[in-house]
Parts: structure tokens; sequence; C-alpha cells
């Protein structure tokens, strides 16, 4: 077979060869150019970040510098920064753990069982999304005020699992479907009882999908800024208005800015790196079920 | 066996166990209830009360949680937002951000999907891959930073090179082009979102259709409008759609980056009614805008998921 090839294909071979090699350079020049376009914003925010104050706006810029831990300094000595940074860790990691427990049930339910007029529940659900939160938040402003729930961790705890319910119910509804019924039947057959089914095979199953949605909701969570600055004021403020505070005042401190920024993205970035490999296969929407 | 200690202690020990065996059958028997209460409460409270709360403040003179106490004054507020001046403008640019944003994202995060996928080394894949989902990480304020600084026509970095590599002026991009300057850098953000999903799409068509295909002696991109595209649809209806939706609720990056200006250059609809609300403090005029907002996502929306459809995504 492979001696009766060479022969007369091998001028073609020549050609594709070519064709492959054209495609690999052109592919790889692509995606050279885009990782420059991602990388470089990042790059310079990082960098001024880690300049003194006296270069920070430095036209030709200081190509080589100094790096200096100056500005983080700072941040880390105002208590306001880390007030609202602790805010936001345990607020946002609050709702993501609420969200899952309140999302991921409900998901299981859509997917088992025949729930009556179930695409009409499933775009109702969507449709929370679909309200601009600057809609959902007037409301929401008003009754915080009577209830004492403004400017209260509680109060927006519930407004970031607001804005993720959807999305963990769609993501993990499609999870589900992509999961044999026939495992829990088994499970069943054995004696479990279908709390048990969901618990012990069902949910390890779908752990890459909870994994990813978990990221997917902290992230919409982290960077949310309107509930921040509608419904706190002081007691729990998000690491989102602090930063936001910095650009909105007069004469800006670049490198403290950038410096806010960066601590915003670091510990976001550092997270989906860690579970980039579930990612790909958790946002799927049950349509990709190998890996 | 009849002893009085045992038969005392007999009954109670069965009610007991029988009560939890009980008490396991409701649990499992009314699953689904226990499984979707709270969220139904959760998604009770964040659509109709919103929506019904804004309904009702639209329709009165000064806000009261009071009904008893409401002005009603009909559509007077509807009008006022209406007359307002710069209400379709705000509608406008937001719909050219929506639709250029979105544009713009599906096509590149599928381009670079599909670049990727198809790299050979798998080292080399996932190090693209990791490399292009970064930007997502990016809050919008830090990303309005981000744009602040290195657009800032005096000590910008991007200006300062066009200047210095190019025989062109360099433009005022926050005061000369500031939608365009904020359809970029949504893009720059939100690409990784497509991107990834499509990813995803991408690695899941199955290799016996790609292999048929390749046999048959189909080229590249003929492989891609006949077997992978059609194969992809569900994965981009879903995908646009929430990057849809999630693009009519931008605030944070605008906000951060031009407050809406200069002027009502970059005004969206959701900035026009965080002004109304808390700068003008017209509450009620701001609830009719929010009214008519919400109206207007929810039919695009719904248009949007009749015409293309669930079709091939679940069923």
């Amino acid at each position: 077979m492979a001696t009766t090839d060479i022969e007369p294909g091998s001028s073609q071979r020549l050609d594709t060869d070519t064709r492959e090699t054209v495609v690999t350079v052109v592919r790889h020049a692509v995606l050279l150019t885009w990782s420059v376009i991602v990388l470089f914003p990042l790059y310079w925010l990082a960098s001024m970040s880690l300049k003194p104050p006296s270069e920070v706006n430095a036209l030709p810029p200081d190509w080589i510098f100094l790096p200096t831990v100056y500005n983080y300094i700072q941040l880390l000595q105002n208590p306001d920064f880390i007030a609202a940074f602790t805010n936001s860790l345990v607020m946002v990691s609050a709702s993501v753990v609420l969200v899952l427990l309140i999302g991921v049930p409900a998901a299981y339910v859509l997917s088992r069982y025949d729930v009556p007029m179930e695409r009409d529940v499933l775009v109702w659900i969507l449709s929370s999304r679909m309200l601009p939160p600057i809609a959902v938040v007037l409301p929401f402003f008003i009754v915080y005020r009577e209830l004492n729930l403004f400017d209260t961790r509680i109060g927006m705890i519930f407004m970031y699992v607001s804005i993720n319910l959807s999305l963990v119910i769609w993501v993990m509804k499609a999870f589900f479907d992509g999961i044999p019924e026939t495992l829990e039947e088994a499970a069943r057959v054995d004696g479990a009882t279908r709390f048990q089914g969901f618990r012990k095979v069902v949910l390890p199953a779908a752990k890459p999908g909870i994994f990813s949605v978990a990221i997917i909701s902290f992230i919409f969570a982290w960077i949310e800024l309107l509930f921040g600055l509608m419904l706190t004021s002081f007691e729990a403020v998000p690491v989102t208005l602090f930063v936001y505070s910095f650009i909105g005042s007069r004469s800006i401190e670049w490198g403290m800015l950038a410096a806010a920024s960066m601590s915003m993205i670091v510990p976001v970035a550092i997270f989906l790196v860690a579970v980039n490999r579930y990612l790909a296969a958790g946002l799927s929407f049950g349509v990709v079920l190998k890996e | 066996m009849s002893s009085p200690t045992q038969t005392q202690t007999e009954p109670t020990r069965e009610t007991g166990e029988t009560r939890v065996a009980r008490l396991q059958g409701v649990w499992n028997e009314y699953l689904p209830v226990w499984f979707t209460a709270p969220m139904v409460l959760v998604m009770v409270l964040i659509t109709f009360f919103p929506g019904a709360y804004n309904l009702y403040l639209s329709l009165i003179d000064e806000p009261t949680l009071n009904v008893f106490q409401a002005e009603f004054v009909g559509l007077s507020n509807f009008e006022a937002a209406f007359t307002l001046a710069g209400a379709t403008h705000s509608l406008v640019i937001t719909l050219t951000l929506v639709a250029s944003a979105l544009l713009l994202e599906t096509v590149l995060g599928f381009g670079l999907a599909a670049l990727v996928a198809g790299v050979d080394s798998d080292r080399l894949q996932s190090f693209y891959r990791i490399l292009f989902i970064i930007p997502m990480a990016v809050a919008p304020v830090s990303l309005a930073t981000i744009g602040r600084i290195m657009l800032n026509s005096e000590v910008g970095i991007i200006p300062y090179l066009i200047e210095t590599t190019t025989p062109f002026a360099a433009p005022a991009f926050l005061s000369e082009m500031p939608l365009l300057t904020v359809i970029l850098l949504d893009t720059w953000n939100w690409t990784p979102f497509m991107f990834i999903i499509f990813y995803a799409g991408l690695s899941s068509v199955p290799e016996t259709l790609l292999e048929a295909s390749r046999v048959d002696g189909a080229p590249l991109w003929r492989r891609y409008v006949h077997v992978i595209i059609p194969y992809m649809k569900p994965v981009v209806f879903v995908a646009t759609l929430i990057r849809m939706i999630d693009l009519f609720r931008t605030f944070g990056v605008v906000y951060g980056l031009t407050q809406g200006g200069p002027g009502t250059a970059t005004q969206l609809v959701s900035i026009n009614i965080y002004e109304q609300m808390f700068i003008n403090v017209q509450t009620t005029v701001a609830a009719a805008i929010a009214v008519v907002y919400l109206v207007m996502v929810i039919a695009i929306c719904n248009i949007v998921i009749a015409k293309v459809g669930f079709k091939g995504v679940w069923d």
C-alpha cells in the first residue's frame, strides 16, 4: 500500500505539505498577535503598579526600571482597601456557596423529572438575567432601606445570588442531561434512595460542571459594580467600589490605581488557570460530553 | 418478652424508627419539591418583585412603599421618559454597542477557537487556551482603569506608540471616539467567554464525522461549512444569547471610563436610568425608563429564542 502510494502521489503530497506549512505559519502568526493583544494591557497595568511614582507617567516610558512594591505597601496600609477586599471575598464566596446549594438541586430536578412547561420554566429562569441590574436595583434599594438590609453583607450576598442563579441552573441542567440516568438507576436497584443516588452518584459525576459554574459565578459577583454602588455606603462596600473611588477622584494616583486593579485581577486569574481544565467541559451547555 | 421494661421501650423505639423512615419517605417522595422550592422563592423575588415594583413606581407621583398613600399619575412618567432629551439616543447607542460587540466577539471567539483547536502540540494548545481566557478575570472597573491609563491622550502608552511608530496623529480615544473605545474594550474583555465555549464545542465534534469528510477529500473550509458549523449551531446559539443578555447589562466599564460622556456620547440606557435616579433624583421617571427597557430586552430575547429557537439545543 505504502510503496504503491509514493510514486503517483509524491507531487500532490508536496503540495499539501507546503499548504500545511503555510496554514501553520498563518495560524501561529494570528495566535501570537492575539497573545500580544491579551498580554500587553495586563503587562502595562502590572508594570505601572510596580513603578515608583516618579516614573509612572514618564513618556517615553521607562521600559527598564527597578520594580518597587511601594504602591502595594501603600495599598495594604489603607484600612479601607483591606475592609473592601475582605468584604468582597466574604460576600462573593458566601454567594457562590449559596447559589450552588439553591441552583444545583433545582437543575437536577429540571433534568430528571417531567417538569410541567419545562421550556417556559427555563426561559423564565433565564429572564432573571435579562432584567438589567439597574432596573432590579431600584426596588431592592427602597425595600432594603425598610428592612434594614441596606449596606449589609447579607443584602449584597442575596443580590450576588440573584445574578448567578440562572447561569448555574442552565449550565448544570445541561450537565446533568449528559450524565446517563442508568447510573442512578443502578444505585437505586442496590437500595439507594433517590437522594442518595443524587448525592453519591450524580454529584461526583458532575464535578467539572460544578467547578466551572462556581468559578464563573465567582467572577460575575466579583466584578459587579452597580449593586455595590447603590446598595452599600460604608459597611459592606465591595472592592470594585474601592477601585472605582480611585478613578472618580480628581487627581488620579496612577500607580495606586494600577495596584488596586491588579489586586482584583490576580486572584481571579489564578483561579481561572487552576480550573481551566474543567472550564471547557463545564461551559459546554451539554453539547460537550467527552473529556 | 412481655416484661414491663421491654414493652415500654420497644414501642417508643419503633415509633422513633418509623418516624425517621416516614420522614425519609416524605423527603424522597417529594424530592422535586424540596429541591426546587428555594429556587422558585428566589426567582419570584428577583423577577416578579422588581418588575411589579418598577411598574408601580412608574405610575405614581412620589416614591412611597404605602400603596394607599401613593398618588397615581397615569402615564405621565412615561411621557417624561420619552420626551427626555437623549432618550432615543441612549437606546440607539445601547443597541449599537450590543450588536457590534456581539458580532466582534462571536467572530473573533470562533476564529480563535478554531485556530487553537487546530494546533498540533497539546502543550501549546493548552498554553493558548489558558492565556486567552485571562481577560475574563478583569473586572469592568479594572478594564476602565486600563483604558484610562493606556489611552490617556497626555500620558497614555497607546497614543504615544501610535505617534512614534506611525505617521498618523493619535486620536483622542476617550473624547473623540468614546463608543468605539468602549466596544473595543468590551471585545478585549469578553471574547474569552465566547472563545472558551466555542473551543469546548469544537473539541466535541465527533471524530467519526471529521474522519468521514476527510476521507471524502473535502477541503478544510468545506469541512467547516458543512460539518463543523452545523454541528456547533446549538453552542453558538446559547453562547451568543447569554452574551447578548449580558451586553444589555453593560454598566461598570462605561461608568468607570467615561461616566456616560463626553456629553451623552456613551450614555447607555443603564447609565441614563442611573443618572435619573441618583443625580436628578427622578425616581419615578427612572422607573418608567426601566420598565420600557425591561420590556424591550425581554421582547428581543424572546424573539431571538423563538426565531432561532431551542431546536437542537436540548431536544
